[in-house]
Order: structure tokens, then sequence, then C-alpha cells
């Protein structure tokens, strides 16, 4: 924080290019929050070997139940998922621009695109149920429901995450750029481990 | 300032829609007459595209491009840490199966 809020200090000549380039690294967000993203991308690795572990011992029944799954499905939950993180990547930048207004409706829209996601991966679960796709019914849909139930456990806190950085931003008193980039931080992780189980469940043979 | 920012993310989010795209038709290469058939070319490139997201991710919405050399080349050592997990539990289980 503090060698951002340096960035304008007046200098000249190789002075300022040397201390523009130092002042523009920083950590986005609280470190804590790093440590975090890397141990929970370790941990959703991990589950990642045991699934293809077991997907190769048993080739033919896994492509048979993975047919089920619709590819347009999958592939409209990531760009929502992308539309959101987007969103905060702008939220993130208009706060540190002192743009509130823009950074709110910013976050507001990271809330509805991860709401779409989650309405349109509810909706997922119950066409499968209906079809007869539950989760003792095959050890492919049993992968299934476990990873993209454990990861929209992870955009449920998404959510309440999104809010503290609402209210955050709500009022000039509680405002803090740390604050809103530690959230933004969780948001993109949330998405990119999407990415990953996307690939895994729906598109890998 | 800001704008350039701004279009540099929304030319990110087009990269990231298209990769995904391009599962529609990685998806359709593999399939015959509706069926899914096992390829070892599909799965190691339908992983290959998503931990270039993932970079892609890490590198521009993450902002760890501005961020110190440790948190580059931590996250940079992750995503070989995840090809290296993915891909090889891959083709140790095939091995395994054979």
């Amino acid at each position: 924080m503090t060698t951002r809020a340096g960035a304008d200090a007046p200098l000249h000549g190789l002075d300022k290019v040397a201390t523009k380039a130092q002042a523009t690294k920083f950590i986005p967000g609280q470190p804590d929050m790093w440590a975090f993203v890397l141990f929970e991308t370790l941990i959703f690795t991990s589950y990642f070997v045991v699934y293809l572990l077991f997907r190769t011992q048993h080739r033919e029944p896994y492509l048979q139940a993975q047919a089920d799954l619709d590819l347009r499905v999958g592939i409209f939950n990531t760009i929502a998922l992308l539309l959101s993180s987007w969103a905060v990547a702008r939220c993130v930048q208009a706060a540190r621009n002192g743009a509130y207004r823009s950074a709110l409706t910013n976050a507001f829209l990271t809330i509805l695109f991860g709401f779409v996601f989650f309405v349109s991966k509810v909706l997922e679960w119950v066409k499968e149920i209906r079809m007869g796709n539950g989760f003792t019914t095959n050890e492919f849909f049993q992968h299934y429901f476990f990873l993209t139930s454990i990861h929209c456990l992870h955009l449920l806190i998404g959510f309440i995450v999104m809010g503290v950085v609402v209210y955050q931003l709500w009022h000039p008193k509680r405002r803090s750029q740390e604050l809103v980039e530690t959230g933004a931080t969780y948001w993109h992780t949330v998405d990119f481990l999407w990415v990953l189980i996307f690939a895994l469940l729906y598109v890998v043979r | 300032m800001s704008t350039a920012f701004n279009k540099r993310l929304m030319v990110v989010w087009l990269l990231l829609s298209a990769m995904t795209a391009a599962y529609f038709w990685l998806d359709h290469s593999a399939d015959h007459n509706g069926m899914l058939r096992p390829s070892t070319v599909v799965t190691v490139s339908a992983i290959a595209i998503a931990l270039i997201k993932v970079r892609i991710i890490f590198r521009e919405f993450m902002e760890v491009r501005h961020a110190p050399a440790l948190l580059c080349r931590l996250t940079d050592a992750w995503v070989v840490l995840i090809a290296v997990c993915l891909i090889g539990s891959y083709f140790v289980g095939l091995s395994i199966a054979n």
C-alpha cells in the first residue's frame, strides 16, 4: 500500500523511472488471501488427480455417463463466471481510481453474473437428477456432483465476500482498496477453479 | 489511463471467452455420430487450454503482472504444478489400466 501511495511523488529523470517501476509492484489484496488461494488450489488439484486416476481405469462407463452432460451449459456457465471476473477486475480498477460509483456498479454486476451461474448450475443438477443421474448412480456423476457442489459452496462464500466489498464501498469512511482487492482475489479463484472443473468434467475424454 | 486498462480487461475477457468457445470444436473433434470416444489428444488439449486460461486470469484479472517477482514465480510454479499433476495422473492412470 505504501509503495502505491508514493507513486505520485515529484521525481526527475532515471530516479523517476526506477521509482515508478518499483511503485507499480504490489501484491493485490492481503497476502493471507494469496496463501489461502494457493492452498485451496492444491486441495482441488489433489481431488482432480483422484478423479483422473479413477477415470482412466474405467474409460467407457465414464464416457457413457459424460454423454448426459450438455457442453453448451458448461460453456454458458464458464462465460457467466468470466463475465463476473471481468466485472470484479473493473471494480478494483475503478475503486483504485476513486470512481466509487462505477466500482459499486461493477461489484453488483459481479454478484449478478455469479447468480446467473448459480441458477444455471442448480437447473443443470435438477435436469440431471430427473434424467436419473444422481450422486450414487455411477462414479462419474459422483465426481460431478461432488466437484460442482464444493465449487458452488465456494461461490456462495464469494457472495458473502462481495457483500462485504459492497458494504465497504458504500460509505466513504469504510472504503479500503486492500479489502476490495482481497475480495476480488477470492472471486477470481472461484472463477479459475471452475475453468479447471469445466475442462475436466465436460471435455476430457 | 483507466480507459486503456479497461480496454485491456475487455480484450482479456474476449480472449478467455474465445478459448472457452474453442471447446465446442475440441469436443466435436473427438466424437463420432454423437458417441463420445476416448482421446488423449483432446484430454491433453482440454487441460492445456484450461491452464493457459488460469495463467491469463492470474496475470491479468488478478493483477499478478504488477506483483513482486515472488508472487509471479509462485503462481507460475502453481500452474506448472497443476499441469504436472493433471497430465501426469492421466498418463499414470492409463499405464496402470493397461
